[in-house]
């Protein structure tokens, strides 16, 4: 029998009420070393990859989103109590750092695509210029294309930081993580915040019509939950 | 405190968006455990686990994305 770790969570000591798991295990609430984890029972060897199972584990760490900002583990974390306990004994200190600085926050969420409309001069002629100049000229508009598109996808990220400073305690910001997707953004905002960084993105969005915006959350704080830099440094993975 | 979660776009339904950000935030961050504790206690299954559920979990992502009007 292994647990099935969900998220870690401080200030509370019991679930407000059922909640169900992957599989449809009850989520308990363990306490290790004084703090909280939230953990069901599991049988199996892995936990598949579905959407019902995203969704459970979705459920049961904002099942407690209401009274306390969780420290979510990443879906499929299944280890023996023996392993869990080892894991929060060992890195107890980091850990409670991680929960201090989400502290009364909640994570909310920018997605920026931008579709850039194709100017005219960029089309191919290659009945004109010959195989050779086409693939050239497509090559220089790629280059140019990328770099003005990156220059460009900065300076969003510069503005909307500055547009939301005073409202984030903490932000992370990936550009152009794909061709449409200009920008994601996971802020950090604390709790008393949210309705005034809804009224904020909403001014936002207004002030760059050419941009299509989607605003979600309030999420736990997936995206600050990270102790990663041990893991790389463990399997070598970059 | 109460929050209601709200997922706003011009564009998107906005039932797809709320799975679609989910999957986002459930399959591709949150706390990792691996590593250190898993050789501390010689438990090579969770090593193994953890990667193939990381590995399962990206697959997963792009292929629902891949069915998205996004793309």
């Amino acid at each position: 029998m292994k647990l099935y770790v969900y998220c870690l969570v401080e200030g509370i000591n019991a679930l407000s009420g059922p909640v169900r798991g992957i599989g449809g295990a009850p989520v308990r609430l363990e306490k290790i070393e004084g703090l909280g984890v939230l953990v069901s029972d599991f049988d199996d060897d892995a936990v598949p990859v579905t959407q019902e199972n995203a969704m459970d584990h979705a459920a049961a760490v904002r099942s407690v989103l209401d009274r306390t900002t969780p420290l979510p583990f990443r879906f499929g974390t299944l280890v023996s109590e023996q392993q869990l306990r080892s894991f929060i004994v060992a890195r107890k200190p980091a850990l409670e750092t991680n929960l201090s600085l989400v502290r009364d926050c909640v994570e909310m969420g920018v997605k920026i695509i931008w579709d850039v409309p194709k100017d005219k001069e960029d089309e191919p002629r290659e009945r004109e210029d010959g195989i050779g100049t086409t693939f050239l000229a497509a090559k220089r508009r790629e280059i140019l294309g990328s770099e003005l598109r990156a220059a460009q996808a900065r300076e969003i990220s510069t503005w909307l930081h500055q547009s939301m400073s005073g409202l984030i305690q903490a932000e992370k910001v990936s550009t152009q993580p794909s061709e449409k997707l200009f920008l994601t953004a996971a802020h950090l905002v604390g709790r008393v915040n949210v309705e005034q960084y809804r009224e904020k993105t909403a001014q936002v969005r207004d002030e760059r019509l050419d941009l299509h915006f989607l605003l979600s959350g309030p999420w736990p704080p997936y995206s600050f939950a990270n102790i990663e830099l041990e893991f790389k440094t463990q399997f070598g993975v970059s | 405190m109460s929050f209601d979660q709200i997922i706003v776009s011009e564009e998107w339904e906005e039932t797809d968006l709320s799975l679609l950000e989910t999957l986002d935030h459930v399959l591709n961050r949150g706390l990792v455990i691996a590593g250190e504790i898993t050789i501390a206690v010689a438990d090579i299954d969770l090593i193994f686990l953890g990667l193939n559920v990381l590995v399962s979990s990206v697959e997963t992502a792009h292929e629902v994305l891949r069915k998205r009007p996004l793309e």
